[in-house]
């Protein structure tokens, strides 16, 4: 750790906290950088750009399948029913990145409290939690998130639930093994005997200790969401009343091989949210491992 | 009454050689303000001993199956977990042997002993953060408003001890179990803690439990000493009884371990002792004297039966050899 080095003068040894250590370290990481930047750019794209463009999504405003440039008006072309593209891309992409957003907290919350759990209380608790969990690793995820969305109303909501239900397996497994990991620690030892309770060291002492892998897997967690959210508007069982980047390639996926824009463009969108998340996700990885800090 | 009363304690462990017996039968007792040194080899019980008191023994596959700790006449054994609890930390506190590990890196050390302050005192965070700052200095941290706002590894080994002191005092505990306190540091740095040590213990009246296996750090801190061997106590007396008279053939071999820098009989420094072979793996105790392998005085009686701690009730040993008066 550069910051224990004693020969660094006392002002650059005070990097403050474990965090902040970590974003200096996020800061030098270029590709990370760039992926920050671009999703910044994404987000403020999804909140405001609708605004600016001021197009309906949902209106036929021009003939189907106009070729994207062919009019100055519509610069990525419309789709098979003559709905412009742009407006669809920029509505599209709030709801696409909520649910993103909401499937990947609602994963941390269910998988890190049962991982927790596990993970410290072992024995009995640590048994059962874990073939609670297993249960639900082996359920095929699209397969379960399809069955869910359709029994329920194929909507958002139901759709970042889906999503949360089918993936918290993966969070769960990692925060036991950190938990069991640390709970064997001196400063959890230490905790206990200065009468810490075990509530307390499990959310006060461990976890912000288990935090960087999780940051992590979130991170990552996210883009995964966004995928599957994709993936289910493409199989048709997306919310129709909402415009979304999924929805957009599930609608004009029937028509690929006439007009190839219409689905092509949503999915550049995704890939490059994906990408950028991803890139974020690799560069806090890199900036938690300690062992990468000297490069 | 004495403060702090271990009585015939026995400690359990379930292992893959079955059920082994970590502490068996071991007595003890400490006064207010009194510091006793327990002494031994790696895996003689010693930290076994100090979990036992702080309740924190890790169970399963630990287990107290036998034998009372009292404090101040109070059952620790079969007290609630909730009661065990409130007297950790308050009553009860330990300072542990690596100061690397035993603190949280992501919190400062001002937070953490503020925090060990807020859970048995009923005080504001400010409060308890000027509380830990006035401990910081009092445990002789320079600067130690501004080092409370420093993380674990931005202080250096003896700091970081200091800081898990302060945190240790910080309620005043009746006793202080220091579990090898100086292990991980600088030999200057050892003198300071244990002066520290020896300060904070005049100032509060404290009972001191050291557990070490330094034989230097026992003649710098113990009024008494108990050493043990394979889970039981195998001589116990006054400090200076036992560095300058051990009767145990294991004592004078700890005794002897003790490095000597000055000049021997030929001029020349006097070559390092040891003691030959380890502590026998607790299965494999048989019947007799857990010594007598790496015993120079060991007979036939040493194979038989396991010698009891007997002699004067203020230096007993539990050696055949010493019982039966032989060199």
């Amino acid at each position: 750790m550069s910051a224990a080095d004693p020969a660094a003068p006392r002002k650059a040894a005070r990097a403050e906290s474990p965090l902040r250590e970590a974003w200096v370290m996020f800061r030098r990481n270029r590709p990370a950088m760039a992926g920050l930047a671009l999703l910044v750019l994404i987000i403020l794209a999804t909140l405001y750009g609708a605004l600016l463009y001021g197009g309906d999504p949902y209106e036929i405003v021009w003939a189907p399948h106009e070729p994207p440039g062919a009019t100055p008006e519509f610069p990525l072309g419309t789709d098979y029913l003559g709905r412009d593209i742009v407006a669809g891309l920029l509505t599209g992409g709030g709801p696409t990145l909520a649910v993103g957003a909401a499937a990947a907290l609602l994963t941390m919350l269910i998988g890190v409290t049962i991982g927790a759990l596990a993970g410290y209380f072992g024995g009995a608790i640590d048994n059962l939690l874990m073939r609670f969990t297993e249960f639900f690793q082996v359920l095929p995820a699209l397969l379960f998130a399809m069955v869910l969305v359709t029994l329920f109303s194929p909507s958002l909501t139901m759709i970042a639930i889906a999503i949360g239900l089918v993936s918290w397996p993966q969070t769960a497994r990692l925060t036991r093994a950190e938990f069991l990991k640390i709970r064997k620690l001196e400063y959890v030892t230490a905790a206990r005997a200065i009468g810490a309770r075990d509530g307390r060291i499990m959310w006060r002492v461990i976890l912000p200790n288990a935090l960087p892998p999780l940051i992590v897997s979130a991170t990552l967690t996210i883009g995964v969401a966004i995928l599957f959210e994709a993936g289910l508007s493409f199989l048709g069982l997306g919310d129709p009343n909402t415009m979304s980047w999924g929805l957009m390639i599930g609608a004009n996926r029937a028509y690929i091989l006439s007009a190839w824009w219409p689905v092509t463009f949503p999915g550049l969108a995704i890939f490059l949210t994906v990408f950028a998340v991803s890139l974020v996700g690799d560069g806090l990885n890199d900036a938690f491992n300690p062992k990468l800090r000297e490069r | 009454m004495a403060l702090l009363e271990i009585d015939e304690l026995k400690v359990t462990f379930r292992t893959r050689h079955g059920p082994v017996t970590a502490l068996d039968g071991v007595s003890l007792r400490v006064e207010a303000g009194e510091t006793l040194g327990i002494v031994g080899e790696s895996g003689c019980g010693k930290s076994i001993t100090a979990l036992s008191v702080m309740g924190l023994v890790p169970s399963p596959p630990g287990n107290i199956a036998g034998g009372a700790i009292r404090l101040a006449g109070e059952d620790l054994v079969n007290t609630s977990p909730r009661r065990l609890r409130r007297l950790r930390g308050s009553e009860i506190a330990m300072i542990f042997q690596e100061p690397m590990t035993s603190l949280n890196p992501v919190f400062t050390a001002g937070d953490q002993i503020a925090e060990a302050i807020m859970l048995h005192q009923n005080v504001s965070r400010a409060e308890a953060l000027s509380r830990a700052v006035a401990l910081l200095d009092r445990v002789g941290i320079p600067e130690a408003r501004r080092r409370a706002d420093d993380y674990p590894h931005q202080l250096s080994g003896g700091m970081r001890q200091r800081v898990m002191i302060a945190m240790a005092v910080s309620c005043q505990p009746k006793v202080l179990i220091a579990d090898e306190p100086t292990t991980a540091l600088d030999v200057t740095v050892q003198a300071q803690i244990f002066d520290l040590l020896n300060d904070l213990q005049r100032e509060t009246g404290a009972a001191i439990m050291l557990i070490t296996h330094d034989m230097g750090a026992i003649a710098e801190m113990a009024d008494r000493v108990a050493v043990m061997y394979a889970g039981r106590v195998i001589e116990e007396g006054r400090a200076d009884d036992i560095l300058d008279l051990p009767k145990h053939p294991y004592t004078r071999g700890l005794i002897a371990c003790i490095p000597n820098v000055g000049k021997g009989e030929g001029g020349e420094p006097p070559p390092l002792a040891e003691i030959p072979g380890v502590v026998p793996p607790l299965h494999l105790l048989g019947a007799g004297c857990a010594f007598r392998e790496r015993c120079g005085s060991a007979f036939e009686r040493c194979a038989a039966e396991r010698p009891r701690l007997l002699g004067p009730a203020a230096h007993p040993a539990a050696c055949h050899a010493v019982e039966e008066g032989r060199p």
